[in-house]
């Protein structure tokens, strides 16, 4: 019997998680506490398998080994192996990004069957940044030159590359200055994989500022392309009403989840869901139709832009499974447990695997491309419906209803809220009706009881009026609570209670996905643009309570950089090096007008930040 | 009487002293023993303590040991001038007894390379011991979690300074503590847990 109020604050959570206890599923707490205790040398970062001189570790109490067998210090240990974590990161956002582009380069030479442009004022917004000329050219010239002039940046023909042009000028001159400017994004992730190979760089701070080179053509460049090429693809996303936990799942209804990240599969799949004659079959079957609902951050992505509901997080995905009620789960990349196929194994739901960079044991492989997407996700989506014939209906059970949630908050959604300009917003952080704003983006880790550190910190930072803006998994955790409806305002502080009141809007805007952070960068460049001063002068920050992958450690990095201070619930792999600890906590902010905190616990996380906020006000002149 | 001695507090839970146990009892003492066909298990036991911390749990070999006396067979027995307990998996008819009596736990029942099915625990790595090396657990550790010493200038050396230090810093102010990343790791771990709890 497991304590389940340790494992979730969610009642959709726990109920399932009893349920799946009854039906000796294995889930990933089960193997989080068969993991336990964890390696102290790899929690520390103090072992190295880079080499197979080694592999290494070095005994954090001083009396063992303190060099492996290069040499490596703990400082070069920890070093080394941050930067390999930040290049996975930036490198997975990127290749991610890198798809789309690659779908926008179909659709510019017309081979890119169901797929086409639809935000053309975008497009030419985005290939004017691009020095792209867009008159007198067609829909389809422009986006085959824009996806031409995007491989560039993933290049090395340019010394910068594209999007930096929006960041501040301060900060850019910072980043010259630092040498810190992405050159191409494919280079920055070889050269850091380089530079961590045994006998090359092994100075930790040069190591350290290639990490943040690194994070930047993530956060500037794979991220950012990825977030822009989408919305010309798919849409721009304007502000919604949705649905969010397992309610979204119909008990009556053919059920599809979608899972992964990137929006070309599920964007098909959307589609083919819309169909009439799938829909007739669905009914003839008994069904009263077709339902799609998202998980992770390819759910995101369709959430902002169609408003299809979502299902749950990162650990409610093996949980949807237990529903019984899902006839097929549609997955292309990224945080995808492998665990997942073993639990489908047990009821009657079809998975299938669409990317040829991720496949699945127990998976069935129907592999997408621009020209095949349509027919290939018109063929799942008929597999799924037959599939509801197998269903069990002994073993259905969805224990909750669904909780209504807003969405679509892309900053030029923010902006028409705004009646244009941002500078509503800037006169209510002036006058303290807003504080500031704080980005709470990651993921869910079974070492954090399952969002407990989104929920409590969005509570705690909207009741001292300030604004919360999510992606990806903190999104659904918060939009759970119910801080994502207007009437979510009933937890935020007066001031902020009346800006909601004043715009109809809730006090916590869902902004994305996770490559939507760049979003985040965005709208801070533009307010420190329009004030005429550096990002870090602003009373922003940044948290990611619940964080687990290497994406969130690029992201981190990205984020702390632009100058925002970043509080993470996570201990990083640092700590076996006390220099580079003490420079995250304490010395970057000398260096980069921001540092990082690490505090699991979201109230006192809550505290960190509203400290921060008030001291930036006060150094902006702005009463507190 | 020399014998492997525990700190606790030291284990950071790496598990490297079963892989090296395992090792070291394996028929082909390679790397590839994994894929024997009848694999060698390991003798030490990494525990989860309440609050989650790693805790390396082997043999003691108590003199008089409870299990060598609940034994019926007399399979096990004492050797090394009576300061190693070990068990003959011939004589074993894995009645369970000796789990039973063991006040630590660390007796389980496993498949021996010639098919015996016997209890099964540590040895003290007897043969490496007559070869003038160390256990095999304690070649592992690279925390000093692990140590083969002889306990009683062990303790004089270790607790007995320990000791002094604490009677000695009574009388003054509070040192500065050592801070270390692991005491870090530690507290940070310890307050996951009190979150989780709430």
């Amino acid at each position: 019997m497991k304590d389940y109020k340790e494992l979730s604050i969610c009642t959709d959570a726990t109920e399932t998680i009893k349920k799946a206890e009854r039906e000796n599923i294995e889930l990933v707490w089960d193997r989080k506490i068969a993991q336990e205790p964890h390696c102290g040398f790899c929690e520390l970062g103090l072992s190295c398998r880079i080499c197979t001189m080694g592999p290494c570790r070095i005994d954090p109490f001083g009396d063992g080994p303190q060099k492996g067998v290069c040499g490596a210090d703990a400082e070069i240990m920890v070093a080394r192996n941050l930067l390999r974590m930040i290049s996975a990161g930036s490198a997975s956002h990127s290749d991610h990004g890198r798809d789309l582009v690659e779908v926008l380069y179909a659709v510019g030479e017309g081979k890119a069957g169901g797929y086409e442009i639809k935000d053309e004022e975008k497009l030419k917004t985005i290939a004017k940044i691009y020095n792209i000329t867009v008159d007198g050219k067609t829909t389809k010239e422009i986006a085959k030159e824009l996806a031409l002039a995007m491989m560039e940046d993933y290049g090395m023909k340019k010394k910068e590359i594209s999007f930096v042009s929006i960041a501040p000028e301060k900060r850019k001159e910072l980043w010259r200055k630092l040498n810190v400017i992405p050159r191409g994004i494919d280079r920055e992730v070889t050269e850091s994989m380089h530079r961590s190979h045994m006998g090359v760089d092994n100075d930790y701070i040069s190591l350290l500022l290639q990490g943040v080179r690194t994070s930047l053509a993530d956060g500037y460049g794979g991220s950012m392309i990825g977030t822009y090429v989408s919305d010309i693809l798919f849409g721009t996303p304007e502000p919604k009403v949705s649905a969010l936990n397992l309610g979204v799942i119909k008990e009556d209804y053919v059920n599809i989840l979608i899972h992964g990240h990137n929006p070309v599969v599920s964007e098909m799949i959307y589609l083919a869901v819309e169909d009439k004659e799938l829909t007739d079959l669905a009914k003839s079957l008994g069904a009263k139709g077709i339902n799609l609902a998202g998980l992770c951050c390819t759910g995101n992505e369709l959430l902002m832009r169609k408003g299809i509901p979502m299902a749950g997080n990162h650990l409610m995905t093996e949980l949807t499974i237990v529903t019984g009620a899902v006839e097929a789960m549609v997955v292309d990349y990224q945080c995808i447990m492998p665990a997942l196929s073993e639990v489908a194994k047990c009821y009657h739901t079809l998975m299938f695997s669409t990317s040829d960079k991720a496949k699945f044991p127990g998976m069935e492989h129907i592999e997408f491309n621009p020209e095949n997407a349509r027919e290939r996700a018109f063929k799942i989506v008929k597999l799924a419906v037959e599939n509801f014939k197998n269903r069990k209906k002994e073993k259905v059970y969805i224990p909750v209803t669904e909780v209504k949630s807003m969405t679509g908050f892309s900053v030029e959604a923010i902006l028409k809220a705004l009646g244009g300009t941002l500078n509503p917003l800037i006169d209510a952080i002036k006058a303290g009706n807003i504080k500031g704003a704080v980005g709470i983006v990651g993921c869910n880790n079974p070492k954090i009881k399952h969002d407990y550190g989104h929920v409590e910190l969005a509570k705690k930072l909207v009741a001292n009026d300030i604004l919360v803006l999510t992606t990806g998994c903190a999104n659904v955790a918060i939009g759970k609570a119910g801080l994502q409806v207007p009437e979510g305002k009933v937890f935020a502080g007066e001031g902020l209670k009346a800006v909601c009141n004043a715009l109809g809007i809730p006090p916590s805007l869902h902004i994305g996905s996770c490559v939507d952070n760049s979003r985040i960068l965005v709208i801070a460049s533009a307010l420190a643009n329009a004030l005429g001063v550096d990002i870090s002068d602003l009373p922003l920050a940044g948290s990611a309570p619940e964080w687990y992958s290497e994406k969130a450690v690029a992201i981190a990095f990205y984020v702390m950089a632009s100058g925002i201070y970043t509080v993470l619930g996570v201990m990083p792999p640092i700590l076996g090096s006390k220099k580079i600890t003490d420079l995250a906590v304490n010395g970057l902010e000398g260096v980069f007008g921001a540092k990082f905190a690490v505090e699991p616990d979201p109230l006192k996380a809550g505290d960190l930040i509203i400290e921060h906020i008030k001291n930036k006000r006060k150094a902006l002149g702005l009463a507190s | 009487m020399k014998t492997v001695i525990i700190n606790p507090e030291r284990c950071v839970g790496c598990m490297q002293c079963r892989f090296q146990c395992a090792l070291a009892h394996s028929k082909s003492k390679d790397y590839f023993s994994v894929f024997e066909e009848i694999p060698s298990k390991p003798r030490i036991h990494i525990v989860k303590t309440k609050d989650k911390e790693p805790f390396p749990n082997k043999c003691r070999h108590c003199n008089p040991a409870p299990c060598e006396q609940s034994c019926i067979t007399k399979a096990i027995y004492r050797a090394n001038n009576d300061e190693i307990v070990l068990i003959n998996p011939d004589k074993c008819i894995n009645c369970g007894m000796c789990a039973m009596a063991c006040p630590f736990g660390v007796i389980r029942y496993h498949l021996y390379p010639h098919r015996k099915l016997s209890a099964h625990k540590c040895d003290q790595c007897i043969l490496r011991l007559t070869e003038g090396e160390k256990p095999a657990c304690v070649s592992a550790c690279k925390v000093s979690a692990l140590v083969y010493d002889d306990i009683n200038k062990y303790m004089t050396n270790v607790e007995g300074r320990k000791i002094a230090e604490l009677v000695y810093l009574g009388i003054r102010e509070k040192r500065e503590e050592n801070i270390n990343g692991y005491n870090l790791l530690k507290a940070y771990n310890k307050s996951l847990l009190e979150i989780s709890r709430r």
